[in-house]
């Protein structure tokens, strides 16, 4: 048996690339599949492509990719204007993608086309699923449902102390035009890719840590700057900031992009700027509520004294028309029948004395010694005197007993 | 004080004046501490430029 002649491994590399080559249904193939590991270098990006089994999420499938700089640059940019989301790790794509087999490098894909909206439809679809989820707790509205303090004037910021976004914020709330009184902490956090979530999660645990000092929370990151906004599509961070104990300002938008932050939040506004402005209106509001209160207070206060005084003014005026009318009115009252229900006044008065002085007349004569006298009783004086007793007489003297009809003159004979 | 308590008690002050409850003896005290809150209440809520100036400073970072 002769053995065939061998072949070198660039032989065999070059055979198996040229089969791979001319193999029909390997060439610009649109193909879905997760972005893993992206990494940048030299403007060119490296990546995995990944399938994952959708009940245990281990890999079924893997392969590298690249996309050329050229290339790369022009997706990219596309691919974050239509998805607001950076081409990064952990996203599901539609790439166009061909084998190709390098006899050094070994197999890859070669992405040269991809459309945004898979990843967009992709992001709607996992962002919707978060949204009937926390909406299905029960807990999507809670922060929004959270009181407004009156006056919101102690705010916590969640931020990266570099970003101009929290520098835009910081000059807004203090140079307000009101000179309205602010303060505010910075609480850092990471505020973009795949740290950016649990990092802000921790900055709030800081702040809730120290609730009783704030009043609200900001969460805001570059002004002007775009992409990556799918890192917020993140459903630890969204039940956080749903569940959290102080009404949560977002500015992490733009104009038209948003996030599952912005269904979940007290209020939601587009840059930092504008989180600071509606800040300033609040206490600008609460300012003008204390001004119109102390004007309304004062201006009460005035007309309850004028008022008063004007009453006591027509008092004063009032004073001597109203004693006259009283002489008057009491001259007018005293009128004919005034004067009959006197006479039975005075008629009832004096028969109540006539019937008195009657009774007095009767006991009266009932005690007199008259009367004691007509019952046959006498009276003897002796020397005028009413004579009481035996002893006070002697034989010889003279009495003299009056009767009710005279007296009787009578000299004593004996005594005993 | 609070804020809140001052600016409640403001309220209450209004309430009793808009009632006509208040004689014009408590008018005149009601009026005085009206006076007193409203003032601390502005104070409250805003600040001198020159306050301000400082708490910016103490927040922004030293620029480059």
């Amino acid at each position: 048996m002769t053995r065939p002649e061998p072949v070198t491994l660039l032989e065999l590399n070059r055979r198996l690339a040229a089969v791979v080559a001319s193999t029909p249904g390997l060439q610009q193939v649109w193909t879905v599949a997760e972005t893993s590991d992206v990494r940048i270098a030299g403007g060119h990006c490296y990546l995995e492509l990944i399938q994952k089994d959708p009940d245990t999420g281990t890999a079924v499938a893997r392969a590298r990719a690249t996309i050329w700089r050229s290339t790369y640059e022009r997706l990219a940019r596309r691919f974050r204007a239509a998805t607001g989301a950076d081409f990064a790790s952990g996203i599901k794509v539609m790439v166009r993608a061909t084998v190709n087999f390098h006899p050094v490098y070994g197999f890859s894909l070669n992405i040269d086309d991809l459309d945004p909206e898979y990843t967009l439809g992709d992001l709607l679809r996992r962002r919707r699923e978060m949204i009937a989820r926390l909406t299905a707790e029960g807990i999507i509205g809670r922060n929004r449902a959270l009181p407004w303090p009156a006056v919101p004037w102690r705010v916590a910021v969640v931020s990266s102390r570099g970003a101009a976004g929290y520098g835009d914020f910081i000059h807004q709330l203090f140079t307000n035009p009101r000179r309205l009184r602010f303060s505010a902490e910075l609480f850092p956090a990471v505020m973009q890719g795949a740290d950016a979530a649990p990092s802000i999660v921790a900055a709030l645990e800081a702040v809730a840590a120290r609730r009783g000092d704030f009043d609200c929370v900001v969460i805001i990151r570059g002004g002007g700057a775009t992409g990556d906004l799918a890192s917020f599509d993140d459903y630890t961070l969204a039940a956080r900031i749903a569940l959290f104990p102080l009404p949560v300002i977002i500015g992490i938008g733009h104009e038209r992009d948003i996030t599952l932050l912005d269904y979940v939040a007290a209020m939601r506004v587009k840059t930092p700027t504008a989180a600071a402005e509606w800040l300033a209106a609040r206490v600008g509001a609460a300012l003008d509520r204390v001004a119109d209160t102390g004007a309304e207070i004062l201006r009460l206060a005035a007309e309850r004294t004028a008022r008063e005084a004007m009453r006591l003014e027509a008092a004063r005026a009032e004073l001597p028309l109203l004693a006259r009318g009283i002489v008057l009115d009491r001259a007018r009252r005293v009128g004919p029948d005034t004067v009959a229900s006197l006479e039975q006044c005075i008629t009832a008065m004096l028969t109540r004395h006539t019937d008195a002085l009657r009774a007095a007349g009767h006991l009266i004569d009932a005690l007199s010694p008259e009367a004691t006298l007509r019952r046959g009783f006498s009276v003897t004086r002796i020397d005028g005197r009413a004579l009481t007793s035996a002893a006070d007489v002697a034989p010889g003297a003279r009495l003299v007993t009056t009767l009710a009809d005279g007296t009787i003159t009578s000299t004593v004979q004996d005594q005993s | 004080m609070t804020y809140a308590a001052a600016s409640a008690e403001l309220d209450a002050i209004l309430a009793e004046l808009r009632s006509d409850r208040c004689d014009i003896d408590t008018l005149t005290a009601r009026t005085r501490r009206a006076v007193e809150l409203l003032k601390y209440c502005r104070e409250r809520l805003t600040a001198t430029d020159t306050e301000l100036r400082e708490i910016l400073s103490s927040l922004t970072p030293p620029q480059p």
